[in-house]
């Protein structure tokens, strides 16, 4: 317990200092600094933007398209197909880096449109309280009675499983959590005297809630999204597995390693790619969002070994 | 009189677009080892078949046996229209007493255990069937399997029950045959004799086929009526309601004292969508099955079957929705002692082209499509790594083994993409810009409509390979809800989707006759209407095969429906076991009571 | 407290209300309970009218959700419609179904979360340190496996076992596929070892999420709680360490991981959808799958009256145990 302690102290000394430098520096420019620091997030940062990348620019280098079935089912990995084809005889590489780019697409849009439902929702919620913060809470409990997944299913299967419908399905259940972190962190906010500076000024309640407060939580807004871009990930690759998730022509990670995963002794290269870039990707996100709380929040940035 | 059968694998065509499709997709078995074995194939001729009869033979006690299959059974009552699936046929075919059985092959065999004889004992006025009943034969609780029971299924199916508001008292899944059943008549207890209206070739499928002889005794129990056989369908309305309430709904699920036993087992014991046990019949009179017990169980991933069976869990394993990926498992484990096996379903996929589109009004179009379809492809990639020997499927009328099968596609979908491009330029067709081939500012492309199952999306994806070099473009248009209206309203332009029928000819008729009931796709041909209508004028189904060659011959020249290939079943088992095989129809259980220990 | 739970309940009510009518309209516009039948050979309009009249298809919506409300106060959930279920009444669908999900995940569950906690707050306390780290890709690596490629090399090993003890003479322990359906035997000796050798496969492949998830947040939590201001005072008073530890940061960073558990327990009551289905368990998971795939609104909605009310009881539960634990909160 001994070293906790001092870590913690000697963590606020070095945040003391850096406040402290000679250059007057912003508050933004601190908290980009805490985050370059961060090596963990850094790593992962790096590995994910290399992530990004192989999977919208490889594709038109390789020779063979997504769509190409003119090769033998099941090829073993060599010669053109560097991970071998799948029962269709496509090119297994090119099947991996699409279903990339499409769980890619899919978490970053769940992460960004519940995020942003959340934020306003909670935000004028904290702000105004009272009746109308009663109401979007219940409206809250109201979306958390039901498992997500349940709901996701059954508005996939009346609607479509094309890999927007599934983004929209998911954000539609995923706003709630942050919802409620935001109401917690306006209610706080709110109380503020430069709240309440601005408001005795005249401003109104938008011009509050989106230049005063949201920029005020952007932290913890960062954070949340960081963490609900892998949970998207996550929770596609389980609902393609019950068989209610995207389904060809599009496609995702969670796809492939499904139907490949009870391969992973006959033909390991068809289920280790895609669960690998599953990994790679919820994984390096959560380190990225680690990165992100550290660098927003002074009292835990602590001196790494 | 126009309505194909309608069966229980309706699991096939409705239940397969929605089946659960957890971690299909692909797989296989390139490796080829432990393939379908030659015990596995000639199993589907049972042990007590004899020219067209059967009796059940004797076998050795071997113990309890568990046998999984991929969803459990719902109801002992199979002929109402909302419990009819083939699950519940897969444990009935044991517990239902039946005048014929099917054997591995669909052949229609007699039940000397149950029958003495069922002939055709008048052709005009009207075809007359005398169903002759064994005397002595019983329910488990001890009441005579006799016409009484016969009636009930007759009365229950007639549909000319009909209410004044147009709706009937009973609910059945199909009045195929029975509707043209004018009279049906216990001469006595042991004589059941129907006169049918208009004649029916096929009416070896009534009566049994589909689990539908219940025990009328307990009816008449249940309902206060002292004799079914005073029941007609024009009988007072009280009546009627009292005695359609009860086979409506009495006989759900499984309740002990409402379900007695008329065939070698008897169930004991049900867990709601676990699985159900069979022990044997003591009432039964043939011959005693194998198993002392018999325990099928619900497992509805394929996977997880294949490792229950490696386990010891269970000693057959049976799936008509089978896992590309658990089929090369099981290939591989010949090794120990598991042998496996694979057959073509009792259904077809098919591409269904529109009739109502201008676009397929011209014949060379096709034509075209037709010729640049490699089926070999498709069965290569999408069927052989569960069914080894599978090939493409070549008929609308027949199964392969039934006679009167011939291939009349194979000159007609012969792959080669640029035959196709000479008979579409022959036509004034010509290759845009694109490559796509057009004539007067119109491209040729269209849709293939097809539910949400993987299978569906990748043979689409494979047509549009093999057409795009003939310059068709093809484009995939799946809709999980295809099948609930579109495809009936005639909403396609190209339709896949699968058939799913009993092994009896006169299914085809609806569905491409000149305005038939399930004619959606607007085919008409006048050589197939006429062939038709000479099959239906036969009172004995053998007679009508040329017939219906001729139909199916007809159809293939239009050019206007493609059969692919036929999804398959599989089945395995451990060596504990002599032999089994999965009946397109029955299941795995079909021939259960012949089960013995090897060489015993 | 009495007083604050009645409030709480009567809450609950009007959500659970206007719950339970939004998911019937969504159930009820999902698509048509006939389509399956109606796309079969050989079936007559008769027939179908027969059907719909019979399952009551033919009332407007509201019509139909009321009744289904007040047969559903009254113990009375309707029959399946979907084509095959032979209009099986939904509860005992659900309580059949209840039952199978309950026995397999509540231990596993329970496991996960002592686990879990034990972890996260070790990790927190260790931040950084190597320990810290192999936890966190151990809990990564968890969180995206396909629980179904856990359960398949899982029982791979359970089968070779098996076999082990089969070349020892004995009988073969492990099972892969659901409970046994003749029950877990007579005497007390045989059910232990049926009973343990049904569990153990299943209760660990389903313990991998959850502890993936439990360890994640409980190690979230606590740091921030070490950090916090009544900690350090602790700290500062000179109180032991694992006094500090224990009974000031622990016990509050307690309170996010008991809200997760009770927002997850509907999820887990609602099926491990997964593991449920590839160790053969067909319970509430596999209940729910193929109610939506078949399309069959009285089991969709029954299941999820089953699942909301559960959501909501736990809910309340954790709002009280919020007051044991965080001496600030008075409730009342």
């Amino acid at each position: 317990m001994a070293n906790v302690t001092q870590s913690t102290a000697v963590g606020t000394a070095a945040a003391v200092r850096s406040e402290f430098d000679a250059k007057a520096r912003s508050q933004s420019s601190i908290i980009f600094g805490r985050f370059v620091r961060h090596r963990a997030a850094m790593i992962s940062l790096g590995l994910l933007l290399l992530l990004v990348l192989a999977a919208f620019l490889v594709p038109p280098l390789l020779p063979y398209n997504y769509q190409d079935t003119s090769s033998g089912g099941f090829l073993k990995p060599g010669g053109g197909h560097l991970l071998g084809t799948d029962q269709l005889g496509r090119d297994t590489l090119a099947q991996l880096l699409r279903g990339t780019q499409f769980s890619l697409a899919i978490a970053f849009t769940v992460a960004i449109s519940s995020t942003v439902v959340g934020v306003v929702i909670g935000a004028v919620a904290g702000y105004l309280k009272g009746f109308l913060d009663n109401a979007l809470m219940r409206l809250v409990d109201l979306f958390l009675i039901v498992p997500q997944i349940a709901l996701a299913a059954i508005l996939v299967h009346a609607w479509s499983s094309t890999w927007w419908v599934v983004s929209i399905v998911l954000a539609l259940f995923n706003w709630m959590s942050i919802a409620r972190i935001t109401r917690g962190e306006a209610l706080s906010l709110s109380a503020r005297e430069f709240i309440e500076a601005s408001r005795a000024a005249g401003a109104g309640t938008w011009h509050i809630v989106f230049k005063h407060l949201i920029p005020n939580m952007v932290g913890t807004i960062t954070v949340n999204a960081t963490l609900s871009v892998s949970t998207a990930v996550l929770t596609e690759a389980a609902l393609s597995f019950i068989g209610l998730g995207v389904q060809l022509p599009d496609t995702s990670l969670g796809l492939i390693v499904n139907d490949n995963y009870t391969q992973v002794l006959l033909r390991p290269w068809l289920f280790w790619g895609p669960f690998l870039a599953i990994v790679l990707i919820s994984m390096t996100i959560s380190f990225i969002g680690d990165g992100l709380r550290d660098a927003f929040d002074p009292r835990q940035t602590k001196v790494r070994a | 009189m126009r309505r194909s059968k309608a069966i229980p694998a309706i699991a096939v065509m409705a239940g397969a677009a929605l089946m659960l499709t957890a971690c299909g997709g692909s797989g296989g078995g390139d490796q080829g080892s432990g393939s379908t074995s030659g015990g596995a194939t000639s199993g589907a001729i049972a042990k007590g078949e004899s020219g067209d009869t059967y009796t059940a033979p004797k076998v050795n006690d071997m113990g309890a046996v568990v046998v999984s299959t991929d969803k459990p059974f719902v109801a002992y009552n199979n002929a109402t229209a909302d419990s009819v699936q083939s699950y519940n046929s897969y444990a009935l075919i044991q517990v239902l007493a039946r005048p014929f059985i099917l054997d591995g092959n669909n052949k229609v065999l007699l039940n000397k255990d149950v029958m003495d004889s069922v002939d055709v004992t008048s052709t005009s006025p009207n075809q007359v069937v005398t169903w002759k009943i064994k005397k002595g034969v019983e329910w488990s609780d001890g009441a005579p399997w006799n016409c009484k029971d016969f009636y009930l299924a007759w009365l229950s199916e007639s549909g000319q029950d009909v209410k004044p508001d147009k709706t009937t008292y009973f609910n059945p899944g199909s009045t195929t045959g029975y509707s043209q059943i004018s009279s049906a008549k216990c001469q006595d207890d042991q004589t059941l004799v129907t006169t049918f209206s208009t004649p029916f070739g096929d009416y070896k499928s009534l009566f049994g086929i589909s689990d539908e002889i219940l025990p009328a005794h307990i009816l008449e129990k249940q309902t206060g009526i002292s004799d079914i056989t005073q029941v007609t369908p024009q009988s007072p309305a009280d009546v009627l309601t009292k005695v359609s309430t009860f086979w409506n709904t009495g006989w759900k699920g499984f309740k002990a004292d409402l379900a007695p036993a008329s065939g070698p087992y008897k169930i004991s014991n049900w867990t709601q969508g676990q699985s159900i046990t069979l022990v044997r019949n003591d009432k039964w009179k043939g011959n005693p099955g194998g198993p002392s017990q018999i325990t099928l169980k619900a497992l509805p991933d394929s996977n997880a079957q294949v490792q229950a069976l490696q386990n010891g869990e269970e000693q057959v394993l049976s799936s008509a929705q089978p896992d590309p990926n658990a089929a090369s498992s099981l290939q591989s484990l010949g090794s120990s002692g598991i042998t496996y096996g694979a057959n073509a379903g009792l259904n077809f996929e098919h591409l269904d082209l529109n009739f109502k589109r201008p676009l397929f009004q011209d014949e060379a179009v096709r034509k075209a499509f037709g010729q640049c379809i490699n089926r070999n492809e498709l069965v290569d990639k999408l069927i052989k790594q569960v069914q080894p020997d599978a090939k493409p499927f070549n008929s609308v009328i027949f199964f392969p083994g039934q006679p009167g099968y011939t291939d009349n596609y194979s000159d007609k979908l012969i792959a080669n993409p640029s035959t196709a491009k000479q008979t579409l330029t022959a036509d004034g067709w010509a290759p845009g810009p694109d490559g796509i081939m057009a004539k007067g500012g119109q491209k040729l492309s269209f849709k293939i409509s097809h539910t949400d199952i993987p299978r569906r999306k990748q043979t689409v994806a494979l047509l549009q390979s093999e057409c795009k070099a003939a310059g068709i473009d093809i484009q995939d248009d799946t809709d999980p809800h295809f099948l609930d209206k579109r495809v009936s309203d005639g909403d396609y332009d190209v339709a896949l989707f699968a058939w799913s029928v009993a092994p009896f000819h006169s299914a085809g008729i609806t569905t491409y006759q000149t305005g038939g009931n399930q004619n959606y796709q607007g085919i008409s041909v006048p050589a197939a209407d006429d062939a038709f209508k000479k099959a239906l004028a036969q009172t004995d189904a053998s007679a009508a095969n040329g017939d219906y060659q001729a139909a199916d011959k007809a159809i293939a020249e239009s050019y206007g429906t493609f059969p692919l290939f036929q999804p398959p079943n599989m089945w395995a088992y451990t060596s504990g076991i002599d032999k089994a095989y999965f009946q397109s129809y029955y299941g795995a259980l079909w021939d259960a009571n012949e089960w013995q220990k090897p060489n015993s | 407290m009495f007083q604050y739970l009645i409030r709480r309940l009567l809450i609950s009510i009007p959500i659970l209300l206007i719950g339970s009518f939004l998911l019937f309209l969504l159930v009820a516009s999902a698509g048509d309970p006939l389509a399956a039948l109606k796309s079969k050979p050989g079936v007559t309009a008769a027939q179908i009218h027969t059907l719909s009249v019979q399952l009551g298809l033919d009332h407007p919506v509201l019509v139909r959700y009321w009744n289904w409300l007040t047969g559903f106060v009254r113990g009375d959930w309707g029959v399946s419609v979907a084509l095959g279920e032979a209009q099986t009444p939904v509860i005992d669908t659900i309580s059949s179904a209840l039952w199978i999900t309950m026995r397999l995940v509540i231990g596993a569950e329970l496991i996960a979360l002592v686990l879990g906690i034990s972890v996260g707050v070790f990790s927190a306390v260790r931040q950084y340190s190597i320990f810290d780290y192999i936890m966190t890709s151990v809990a990564f690596v968890m969180f995206s496996m396909p629980i179904a490629c856990v359960a398949v090399v899982i029982k791979g090993y359970g089968i070779q076992f098996n076999d082990v003890l089969v070349s020892l003479h004995l009988k073969r322990w492990l099972t892969t596929a659901g409970p046994p359906p003749g029950g877990f035997g007579n005497n007390l000796g045989q059910v232990i070892v049926n009973y343990t050798g049904t569990f153990i496969l299943p209760t660990i492949s389903l313990m991998t999420i959850s502890f993936a998830a439990y360890s994640r947040f409980q190690r979230a939590s606590m740091l921030e709680t070490l950090n916090a201001d009544y900690v350090r005072t602790a700290r500062a008073k000179g109180l032991s360490a694992s006094r500090v530890l224990f009974r000031h940061a622990m016990r509050n960073a307690l309170i996010p991981v008991s809200t997760l558990f009770a927002l997850n327990i509907g999820a887990i009551i609602g099926g491990a959808i997964i593991t449920e289905h590839v160790f053969g368990w067909n319970g509430m998971g596999t209940v729910l799958v193929s109610a939506v795939t078949n399309y069959d609104p009285p089991t969709l909605m029954g299941w999820f009256a089953v699942t909301a009310t559960v959501v909501v009881v736990f809910n309340l539960l954790s709002d009280l145990l919020y007051g044991i634990l965080d001496p600030r909160i008075r409730l009342g």
